[in-house]
């Protein structure tokens, strides 16, 4: 770890120069929409926008994509087609959502898609202005200190540059004219106003406190019935989310021949068919037993595995769901035993 | 091995689905190549009634003609596919299947006029009638899914067709939710398949791909109702296309709605 500083009229030179090494990719605006997007340069980014509608997780597990070609004889990988991409501008509970989906991916059981994109990823993270859906401070991942390769805190007057790797290291020493460790009192002061500040920034009421324990006690709870009553099993909650990441696989053969590709598509736990096995049996055929499976899964179970939940607080669900039904509503309804309006 | 013997058929609707067929414009050298055409009056002459490995049906069927044509196609093949949303749920024909007043509504429209060519029926999916091995919905049916489903049927596999709503493959695409600008959007009602392409422009989805797997028709319902629309309206919003599934599961709805209002 190591922290520099840098002018933040030079974040455009050093920008153009890391499009060496790969395409750059940034938040820019699409209409009223905030996406990430293959980008030119800075002018074309939004920096400012609180949160893109999908996470970066599209980068390293796409939508829906070829993992290989097959005919009579065998198969091979597509895995050679990833091209080397700087993410630029992505935030800390994002940069979190990307360290649990490496756990996921890389860790008992490496998969070889999501490999391959993660090693031809750089991450260069970027601080964000939290709106009144962030739920960082409630889950702590309002700051970020490791899973990026370099992480620009914008102070202002100038940025200060986190390097989390030697990639983002040898990123650096492309232009390393641009970045000095001249870092004096002022400095840390400002840097510790901004913390301060972002803190403060936090409004969105969410209480993950206890959560374990609230839902172990509220299993049984007729609040579920209310809320799978008001489900739209849309599944937009689980595709905005940067910690989902169940997927379906299918063949497609190529007409009147034996060659076809497996594609890899996201699925959701919230839909019937995920649950659907051979002979027609369905463990979850009801909206209220999925419903309860993704929170118990995100706010329960995922803590007694890996010792954390598996929500980062960007509170895409918040701003997705038409129906309200979210990380917030859920555990305030879990916790005081009435769905809010 | 000999290629799949095809017949192509269509009832009452648009043909669109047999033109999105014939669309496939770069495919059609291998979907001709690849299966044995039979029958297929839109694109060919010299068309034989013959035993079918699968028969492709358009439209919903509406007369008693078409009935004992469709019958009659049935008892030729193995396997008989439902072809775009008339022929799997009825179209907007059969809006208003679950009301009943056939016979009133008829009356209304031809009066005491002689009708010579078949008897009317009222509109009904072709699985109202006979067998369907497989639907393939869509108004019209995307090229993309069908010669998917065509590919695997001539290899001998299953088709596998999404399950799940048009909103999964509008999350994709990165639009914004257009029932939280709290405008009607039947998204969350409707299979997937078509790739969202109307709310990609901004344009609400009016639900042409029919039912998906798991639709909570009471909560969309109760939505658009606090958005303001009236329950007339969302009922036409919402049955328009698959009407006769869908209505099956509005029944009751309006009649809580109207209890609430007392």
């Amino acid at each position: 770890m190591m922290i520099l500083k840098m002018k933040k009229e030079d974040l455009s030179v050093f920008l153009e120069t890391v499009k060496e090494w790969g395409e750059l990719w940034g938040p820019a605006r699409k209409g009223e929409r905030v996406v990430f997007q293959r980008v030119d340069g800075l002018s074309q980014m939004d920096l400012k926008a609180t949160r893109t509608i999908i996470p970066p997780k599209k980068f390293l597990y796409p939508q829906r994509f070829t993992m290989f070609d097959f005919d009579d004889k065998g198969y091979v990988e597509r895995t050679e087609h990833v091209p080397n991409r700087i993410l630029f501008g992505i935030h800390p509970c994002d940069i979190h959502g990307i360290q649990v989906m490496d756990e996921l991916f890389l860790e008992e059981y490496r998969d070889p898609y999501y490999a391959e994109r993660r090693e031809k990823t750089l991450l260069l993270g970027h601080s964000c202005i939290p709106d009144d859906k962030c739920m960082c401070s409630a889950r702590d991942t309002e700051f970020i200190a490791e899973g990026f390769d370099l992480f620009f805190t914008d102070l202002k007057m100038f940025y200060l540059v986190w390097v989390g790797s030697s990639r983002g290291h040898d990123l650096v020493r492309m232009r390393p004219e641009l970045f000095n460790r001249n870092i004096g009192r002022d400095d840390i002061l400002n840097y510790n106003e901004y913390r301060k500040w972002k803190k403060a920034q936090v409004q969105s009421g969410a209480d993950f406190t206890g959560m374990p324990d609230i839902f172990e006690l509220g299993y049984n709870s007729p609040i579920w019935d209310e809320l799978a009553e008001k489900c739209l099993s849309c599944g937009q909650c689980t595709m905005v989310c940067p910690t989902c990441n169940c997927f379906n696989v299918v063949d497609e053969v190529e007409l009147g021949t034996v060659e076809g590709t497996r594609d890899r598509f996201w699925d959701s736990c919230m839909f019937r068919e995920y649950s659907l096995v051979a002979g027609g049996h369905n463990f979850r055929d009801k909206r209220v037993e999925r419903l309860k499976l993704w929170y118990t899964h995100k706010l329960q179970a995922y803590i007694s595995e890996f010792g954390e939940p598996s929500c980062v607080g960007c509170g895409r669900c918040v701003a997705t769901c038409p129906v309200d039904i979210n990380v917030v509503t859920v555990t305030k309804a879990l916790r005081e035993q009435e769905v809010g309006k | 091995m000999s290629s799949p013997r095809v017949g192509i058929y269509g009832f009452t609707g648009c043909a669109g689905d047999q033109l999105m067929i014939l669309n496939c414009e770069d495919r059609l050298i291998d979907l001709f190549g690849a299966v044995d055409i039979l029958s297929f009056a839109m694109a060919k002459s010299d068309n034989k009634d013959e035993e079918l490995d699968v028969a492709f049906v358009e439209g919903s069927i509406s007369t008693e003609e078409q009935l004992e044509h469709l019958k009659n196609i049935r008892s030729r093949a193995k396997v008989l596919v439902a072809i775009g949303t008339c022929a799997c749920w009825g179209g907007p024909q059969a809006m208003k299947l679950e009301e009943g007043g056939f016979e009133k509504r008829y009356k209304g429209v031809y009066g005491d006029a002689k009708i010579a060519v078949s008897k009317a029926l009222e509109a009904q999916p072709v699985d109202a009638f006979v067998k369907v091995e497989l639907k393939i919905p869509g108004c019209p049916i995307d090229k993309t899914e069908f010669l998917s489903a065509v590919s695997k049927i001539v290899a001998g596999r299953h088709p596998y067709f999404y399950k799940f709503p048009v909103c999964t493959e509008c999350k994709w695409k990165e639009n914004l939710c257009i029932l939280l600008e709290g405008k009607f959007c039947a998204g969350p009602l409707t299979k997937a398949g078509c790739g969202a392409v109307c709310p990609s422009h901004n344009i609400p989805c009016v639900g042409c791909w029919g039912p998906t797997d798991d639709l909570n028709v009471g909560a969309e319902y109760k939505l658009l109702i606090e958005k303001g629309y009236s329950p007339e309206e969302v009922t036409r919003k919402i049955t328009k296309f698959s009407g006769a599934e869908v209505a099956k599961l509005m029944k009751g709805l309006e009649l809580k709605d109207m209890e609430a209002k007392k």
